[in-house]
């Protein structure tokens, strides 16, 4: 049960790079899930090294209130999963696991935690006989094994096939569960299967912070809207669909009942004019449909379609049961209260 | 006609252990034939001809040919000498060096006073190896005040450490000129390079993430090395102990300097006995007593030499690398 806040303004200076500074604040409750995301290059896995005391820096970190800003790593009582793995590769899967157990006064037992995570059997291996999955299950271990106040996890499914990453990603919302965490990734499924809370980073700085639902339906602006997947609109290169908003005449733009959009409420269209809006949001073919859209393309995914649409000088991608034809006009129907301005 | 897939399809069935063991028997046969007829210079004709035929049956490209040829020039530089050396010996002359008690004691003193300025070495160098690996200010001079014993000449650094811990240097209480100090100083500072420098790059090889690994789930810098990057990086140490053994048994600049014969304990005897670093004994049987005569005692150390290069090769290579699993 441990509360975790960090403050980090410092610049970094790695050899041969150039300094990059860090300005970002989080604060994780008590078992609690924090999804720092971001594309790379943004400062997220600093940001968490940082946390965990790797290196030096003009901020705070406070654990329970208390100040631990000055603890060595070892002195923290963090777990901390590496994307890479960082397994040991002079010892085997169990003595990995055992590593930190002598050093805390409380600990997991490493054959039972490796019979939770399915890879008991690989005991007696070397890290570097093990496939990329079986390698992140033992450094689950290892971390898990500490019973750590904290867990710390650097994309820990990154390098990982599709079907091994989807287990793995199971397993962990599991796990995480009963744990303060701070999950750093750059994939937004991830983020959205494991986050109780979001933060996104761009360019070292917080640029959004809230709960999945937040950050993926209400982006901060429009390059959060487009990390986490959703259209990005600008209202000037459509203008069907802005004389729709501003005249409030689609027949889903009524659907929250208010009759009214998130861009009227603004009562300042031209303040705001790029919209977002989840492609899964977007409904094809209805009869009532607010405007008609040209089939670009069909990329078939696992069970559905993504389609891109043309209307106006915009393009919008939106999901199909079943796939249009492309190259014809389909109607599209944008319910007003997912349409958010960013 | 075969095609040059063909060719090392069939080459590749062969194996290249066969292979190895076959192009050296030939090479051997072939210098023992020269050397028999008294033509040691047809062997080396042979070694180009044969390096160029080798490398065009296992390759086939011009450029592989052209390389494998410069590079067999090399080889007659470097090996002929040697087998002419090994083949010169006179056996007789060899076994009576063997077995005089004089030469048993350069032996050892050619062994063990290497193995001190190697331990020595490595003592002072692996901390500082670390250091250098993670980087800190002013690093470029002390890495300029590590290389330099590589480019000074050696007498120089004779003179110098006479200079530096002689009788008027920063410890006068020590005695250097002529002892055991003296001798494992000035192959110390000679060899101390090969000890940093390889011990350096192994833990340079060691990704920060395992040593940050170690750290957060709660071993200090001390445990970390203990049980993460010193047994990682132990390869290269061992690698460097052994280059700065090498490099102090070959010593004879700064040795003849500092210490030209030293008094030592010597375990088969029971006492104290004074002898001389190996290479200056050579150097002085060779003004003394002829090349004939030197090339017997050189022929001994060079197989004791060589000898325990390769026990500490065969121990240490358990086929495995540090690294990132």
């Amino acid at each position: 049960m441990t509360r975790l806040t960090a403050d980090i303004r410092s610049t970094f200076t790695a050899d041969g790079a150039e300094p990059f500074t860090v300005d970002a604040a989080i604060e994780v409750e008590s078992n609690e899930t924090c999804v720092i995301l971001g594309p790379s290059g943004s400062g997220k896995t600093l940001l968490l090294e940082t946390i965990a005391g790797f290196h030096e820096h003009n901020g705070v970190v406070t654990a329970n209130e208390t100040d631990i800003t000055g603890k060595p790593p070892e002195e923290r009582g963090f777990g901390f999963v590496f994307q890479d793995y960082a397994l040991f590769p002079h010892m085997t899967v169990r003595e990995n696991v055992e590593y930190g157990t002598r050093y805390r006064e409380s600990s997991r037992d490493a054959a039972e935690l490796l019979d939770e995570l399915g890879v008991a059997h690989l005991s007696e291996r070397n890290p570097p006989t093990l496939s990329g999955g079986e390698k992140q299950r033992v450094a689950l271990a290892r971390a898990l094994a500490i019973c750590p106040s904290v867990m710390l996890l650097d994309e820990p499914l990154a390098a990982l096939d599709v079907p091994t990453k989807q287990a793995l990603r199971d397993d962990l919302a599991d796990i995480l569960d009963d744990v303060t965490a701070v999950y750093v990734t750059h994939n937004r499924t991830t983020a959205r299967a494991v986050a109780d809370r979001i933060v996104v980073m761009q360019e070292g700085r917080v640029v959004q912070r809230g709960t999945p639902e937040d950050v993926f339906e209400r982006p901060a602006s429009p390059m959060v809207a487009r990390f986490t997947g959703s259209n990005v609109i600008d209202l000037s290169a459509a203008p069907s669909l802005r004389r729709i908003l501003d005249d409030g005449i689609g027949s889903q733009a009524r659907s929250d009942g208010s009759g009214r959009s998130p861009i009227d409420h603004d009562s300042d269209t031209d303040a705001a004019p790029q919209v977002a809006i989840r492609p899964e949001a977007i409904t094809l073919g209805d009869a009532d449909g607010d405007l008609s859209a040209t089939v670009e393309r069909v990329v078939r995914e696992d069970a559905t379609n993504r389609v891109t649409l043309a209307f106006d000088d915009v393009t919008v991608e939106a999901f199909a049961t079943s796939p249009p034809v492309v190259g014809t006009e389909v109607t599209l129907s944008f319910p007003r209260d997912r349409l958010h301005p960013c | 006609m075969a095609t040059e897939t063909e060719r090392r399809f069939e080459i590749d069935a062969v194996g290249r252990t066969p292979l190895v063991v076959a192009f050296v028997a030939v090479q051997a046969l072939a210098f023992a034939a020269a050397y028999s007829v008294g033509q040691p210079t047809w062997y080396a004709y042979f070694i180009v001809g044969s390096t160029a035929v080798t490398a065009y049956a296992l390759d086939g490209t011009s450029f592989t040919v052209a390389t494998a040829t410069a590079g067999s020039l090399l080889m007659i530089a470097l090996g002929l000498p040697l087998f002419m050396f090994v083949a010169r010996q006179t056996p007789a002359l060899v076994i009576e060096k063997a077995l005089d008690p004089d030469v048993h004691r350069v032996l050892y003193l050619g062994v063990y006073g290497p193995l001190l300025a190697a331990v020595l070495s490595l003592l002072f160098g692996v901390p500082l190896a670390h250091l250098l690996a993670k980087g800190f200010p002013g690093q470029p001079l002390v890495e300029s005040l590590v290389d330099l014993p590589l480019v000074v000449p050696h007498s120089v650094a004779g003179i110098i450490i006479l200079f530096g811990f002689g009788k008027s240097g920063a410890f006068p209480q020590f005695s250097v000129l002529g002892t055991m100090v003296g001798m494992v100083l000035a192959m110390a500072f000679v060899s101390a390079p090969y000890a940093v420098n390889a011990s350096r790059e192994a833990f340079e090889a060691i990704d920060d993430r395992l040593e940050y690994a170690s750290r957060i789930h709660g071993a200090n810098k001390w445990e970390t090395f203990r049980r993460v990057t010193g047994p990682l990086a132990v390869r290269g140490m061992i690698t460097g102990g052994v280059l700065a053994w090498a490099r102090a048994v070959s010593e004879f600049g700064a040795v003849a300097v500092v210490a030209y014969s030293v008094e030592f304990f010597y375990p088969f005897a029971g006492e104290k006995v004074t002898a001389q670093h190996a290479p200056v004994f050579v150097y002085n049987t060779y003004l003394q007593g002829g090349l004939e005569e030197s090339g017997a005692v050189a022929f001994l150390l060079l197989a004791v030499s060589a000898a325990i290069f390769l026990l500490v090769r065969y121990l240490t290579d358990d086929g495995t690398a540090g690294g990132m699993p």
